[in-house]
Parts: C-alpha cells; sequence; structure tokens
C-alpha cells in the first residue's frame, strides 16, 4: 500500500482547495491538493460571478490574473406580480460589479497557480476517508488505496465533502438550511448576448419560477447560464412541481426570458445543493473546514466563491503557524483562523446582509416578497432591503435604534464604495499581462 | 425552450457509490421525491438507486433521509458525472 506524508493535505480543487494549496506553499509547507475530477472544476456547478467587493482585498489580487468570461457593470431585477411587473435596473458601484467566470476554465487555472507555487497536485483521485490517531485527524485515505499522511487536513471538499462527514463535521441538511437549484447554460453567442445582456446580470422573482430564492441570468462570453430552484423543505416539490427541473421549466417559459433566449441552445445542465446556514464547528484536532465544505456561504444570497478564496488562505496560514508552533490541536488552528475571518470586512458585511434577507423573505410568500420588492424604491437590491427593512421598523415602531442600525450598516458596506477606478486599472493591468503570456 | 438535461460522464466505472442499508429503509420515498434525475425507485419494501447511471452526485437524496438509510460515496477518481461551464 502506498504512503506519503506532508505538512499540509488539501482536499478539493474547487475556490477554496487551490487558495489554500497555493498559500500553503508559498509559506514553505509540503503541500499535496487532491481533486477528485479530471480537471478541477468540472464537478462543479455554481453562480460564476466573482464579486468585486471581495476582489478588492489584496489577498486575492492574484485571481485577476485568471481566465474571466465577461466584465459585469450593472444589475437588473425583475419583480414579476400578477397586476405588474416591475423592472429596476442598478449600477451600484463605479466600476466592474462582477467578473463572469467558467468554474471547468478558473479553477483549472487556480490549481496550476497552486502547482506553480509549489504544491503538489493529484487529479482524478477520491478521498473515501480520513485517519485519525488519538481523536486527531493526521491524513487521508484515497480510492487508490493510498494512506497519506499530513500535520493537517483541510478539507476544500464542498458541500457534501466526505471528509468533513467523515469526520464528523458536516451533518444532514434539508428545510430552510439547504437549497437545491438547478442550473441550465444556453449558447447564444457573443454578439447576441452583448446585444440582450451586454455587461448586466439579472435576478428575477415571480410565480412558479422558484421557491423563495432568486432565479438568476449571468452572461458569459458565449453563453449565458441561468439558475433557480429553492429551499428544501416540503413545499419544494409536490403537486404542480414534480421536480426542481419545473421552477427552471417556467422561468424559461416566462415571455419576457424567451425573448431574451431566442435562437439559443441549452447546452449544458446542472444541479447543487448549498447550505445555507453556519456550521456548529468548522475545526478538529489537525483538520479544518474551509469553503461550502465549512459553511461559509452567505445565506439567502448564495454567495460562496470569495468566501472560499478566503477560508482556504486563512486555514492556510492557520496550518502554517499552528505547524510552526508545534501545536495543530483544534484550539490552536481555530483561534488564528476565526481571528482572520473577523478581521474580514466583507464576509462579515455579507453575512448580515444575508442573515437579515433571509429572515424578512423567508416569513412571508412569494407573492407578499414580490410586491414588498417593488415598494423598495432606492435600487430594489439585497443590500437596499436590509436598510430598508430597518428603517421602516424603526419608522414603524418609532423607535431610532433600527434607522442608527440602518446607517452603520451603510458605513459597514463601504467595501462597494471602493470599487472604483483603481481597481479597474489593476485588473486591466492584470488580463493584458495574460493575455500577453 | 424545452429544458434538457444535458450532462457529460467522464468514461470509465464510477463504482456503487450510493447504496441503501435496507433494514433501515422504511419506504418514505423522500429519496426519489427530491431526486432532479430520477435515479429511484420503490422495490418492493424499500427504494433503490435503480438508475445511478444518472446521478450527477448533488447528494440530496442522503440529506433528506431521515432514517439513514443511504450511505452516500464518491464516484472513482475521475469517473461519474462531468459539468461543463460551472
Amino acid at each position: 500500500m502506498a504512503t506519503g506524508t506532508y505538512d499540509l493535505i488539501v482536499v478539493g480543487a474547487g475556490c477554496a482547495g487551490p487558495a489554500a494549496a497555493k498559500t500553503a506553499a508559498e509559506l514553505g509547507l509540503k503541500t499535496l491538493l487532491l481533486e477528485k475530477a479530471r480537471v478541477p472544476g468540472e464537478k462543479n456547478v455554481s453562480g460564476t460571478c466573482l464579486n468585486s467587493a471581495a476582489l478588492i482585498d489584496p489577498d486575492l489580487h492574484y485571481l485577476l490574473d485568471g481566465p474571466v468570461e465577461r466584465e459585469i457593470r450593472e444589475m437588473r431585477t425583475y419583480h414579476i406580480a400578477a397586476d405588474r411587473t416591475t423592472v429596476f435596473h442598478e449600477i451600484p458601484a463605479r466600476g466592474i460589479l462582477l467578473l463572469s467566470i467558467r468554474r471547468d476554465h478558473f479553477d483549472a487555472w487556480h490549481t496550476e497557480a497552486a502547482r506553480a507555487a509549489g504544491a503538489e497536485v493529484r487529479l482524478a483521485t477520491t478521498v473515501t476517508d480520513v485517519l485519525e490517531e488519538d481523536g486527531a485527524i493526521c491524513g487521508v485515505l484515497t480510492d487508490g488505496g493510498e494512506r497519506l499522511s499530513a500535520r493537517v487536513v483541510i478539507d476544500a471538499g464542498g458541500v457534501n465533502s466526505l471528509v468533513g462527514r467523515r469526520a464528523g463535521l458536516i451533518p444532514k441538511r434539508e428545510g430552510h438550511d439547504m437549497i437545491l437549484y438547478v442550473t441550465a447554460a444556453v449558447h447564444l453567442g457573443k454578439e447576441r448576448i452583448d446585444e440582450r445582456f451586454g455587461d448586466c446580470i439579472e435576478y428575477y422573482l415571480g410565480p412558479g419560477i422558484q421557491h423563495k430564492t432568486w432565479p438568476w441570468i449571468f452572461p458569459k462570453r458565449e453563453v449565458v447560464t441561468l439558475g433557480t430552484g429553492g429551499y428544501m423543505d416540503e413545499e419544494l416539490i409536490g403537486g404542480a412541481v414534480p421536480s426542481v427541473n419545473t421552477y427552471m421549466q417556467n422561468f424559461l417559459d416566462l415571455p419576457v426570458v424567451r425573448k431574451k433566449l431566442e435562437g439559443g441552445t441549452i447546452v449544458a445542465w446542472g444541479l447543487h445543493l448549498e447550505f445555507d446556514e453556519s456550521l456548529e464547528q468548522r475545526v478538529r484536532d489537525g483538520l479544518i473546514l474551509t469553503g461550502e465544505a465549512g459553511g461559509f456561504v452567505a445565506p439567502f444570497l448564495g454567495q460562496g466563491m470569495p468566501e472560499a478564496f478566503f477560508t482556504g488562505i486563512y486555514a492556510a496560514r492557520a496550518a502554517a503557524a499552528a505547524i510552526a508552533a508545534g501545536d495543530v490541536a483544534r484550539e490552536a488552528l481555530e483561534g488564528r483562523f476565526e481571528e482572520l475571518l473577523g478581521e474580514n470586512i466583507f464576509m462579515q458585511a455579507f453575512r448580515h446582509v444575508a442573515a437579515t434577507n433571509k429572515k424578512s423573505i423567508l416569513s412571508k410568500p412569494d407573492e407578499e416578497i414580490a410586491a414588498m420588492m417593488q415598494n423598495v424604491v432606492m435600487g430594489g437590491g439585497f443590500i437596499t432591503n436590509v436598510l430598508h427593512t430597518n428603517w421602516m421598523r424603526g419608522a414603524a415602531e418609532g423607535d431610532l435604534g433600527p434607522v442608527q442600525e440602518a446607517y452603520d450598516f451603510l458605513e459597514f458596506v463601504q467595501p462597494y464604495r471602493e470599487i472604483g477606478g483603481d481597481f479597474e486599472t489593476l485588473y486591466n493591468e492584470r488580463q493584458a499581462r495574460r493575455k500577453a503570456r | 425552450m424545452k429544458l434538457e438535461m444535458k450532462v457529460d460522464r467522464y468514461p470509465g466505472d464510477p463504482g456503487e457509490f450510493i447504496t441503501v442499508v435496507e433494514d433501515r429503509c422504511t419506504a418514505c420515498g423522500r429519496c426519489e421525491r427530491f431526486c432532479a434525475r430520477g435515479v429511484w425507485e420503490r422495490v418492493g419494501t424499500v427504494y433503490r438507486p435503480v438508475r445511478i447511471e444518472d446521478c450527477v452526485e448533488c447528494g440530496a437524496c442522503w440529506n433528506v433521509c431521515r432514517d439513514d438509510a443511504i450511505v452516500f460515496g464518491e464516484p472513482r477518481g475521475g469517473t461519474g458525472v462531468r459539468f461543463s461551464y460551472g
């Protein structure tokens, strides 16, 4: 039986894994990155838009060297109710709002960046179990029968990661803790996408097209991807909705969507679960859970890629510090990991946005949500809803507390204000270097 | 536009990565209900993943099984579903 010994083993080459492996290798750790797909990204389904409010963090600047499909600067939201449809068109930042990517290209590039930094990479390798000694995780077992040892294991294996499950940290989840969504990629060609979508993403809310979530259309270079689904409660499936595919079919059948996709062909379909709450515990002796495995997804917004990059990097730093200090027990790993997370304004801000939205959305039926959002006149976005919810509560109760909260929150979301010319210059320089290579 | 579930697969045998502990299955049918791919079917007094070759490894069945009757593993490395566009 083959064996191997490393400082750090990272399981999964999605967003968190390569970030962790690259960081660890740069810090001088003997690092192994394992991925079950033949090409990183080919087992992934996601929203595929990277948020600039995260990318302005210097830790993530290197990601601007990666393959980008389209720069997104604007967003439209369609609120479709029985009596009227309201369209909000927002330009929330002065520069690039999001970078639209393909995970099968981007994750593959990111994995090569980890390899170039000195990490060993093994593709087409499935981890089947964790190795334990005296209650500490000390390695993994692969489907090839290899026992691979490490001082620390970083789990970046996604929402149902076997590592986190075997380690007893990832439980079963459903109801309002889990979202099941389906995606479809429609090929339209660059010219038609430029004309119909340009640099704008779209969100929809309408009858029969979602279950308490937000269907979306994100343009890439040659295709647009659509996503919809809902919380895995008892109302998700049944009656007129035999499957989550029904929501997608109804979405495709909306007259406004049908027109936008005219002449297009479905070229790919995907399905994904998304955990929508916080895990109770993310660290054990010798193990840190990152990305979706660690439940690092902004609930309700479903945004998980920036959280994955950050937590991958932070887990690697925490592991390196713990290994250097000769103590990889939970307390040492968790202390540094949590400290780094707490300092990240982006993650804290989005958790707040998400939690407030989730609370206000899940308490109402879809029709009421559509009407409520139509009344959010300041722009119709998720951030606005947080402000609006607090403000209106304060006004209704004659209490200045929630109004102050709204003001404080406005200060808190300053990262969006920072997305301006400097970021665009940096992006353009890095992409120009990429193209020159 | 009619929704087509277009997915690719890697060549090679993914192995029996979903199995049922039949003693525990109470035939509640939640696995079949939440599966978007029609993998599950009632066979006698239990449910079985009779069309596992159509599975896209989302794990919905494992998550909604309240009887702990589903063992949800991973396909062998480099096999199983292959998504495009992410």
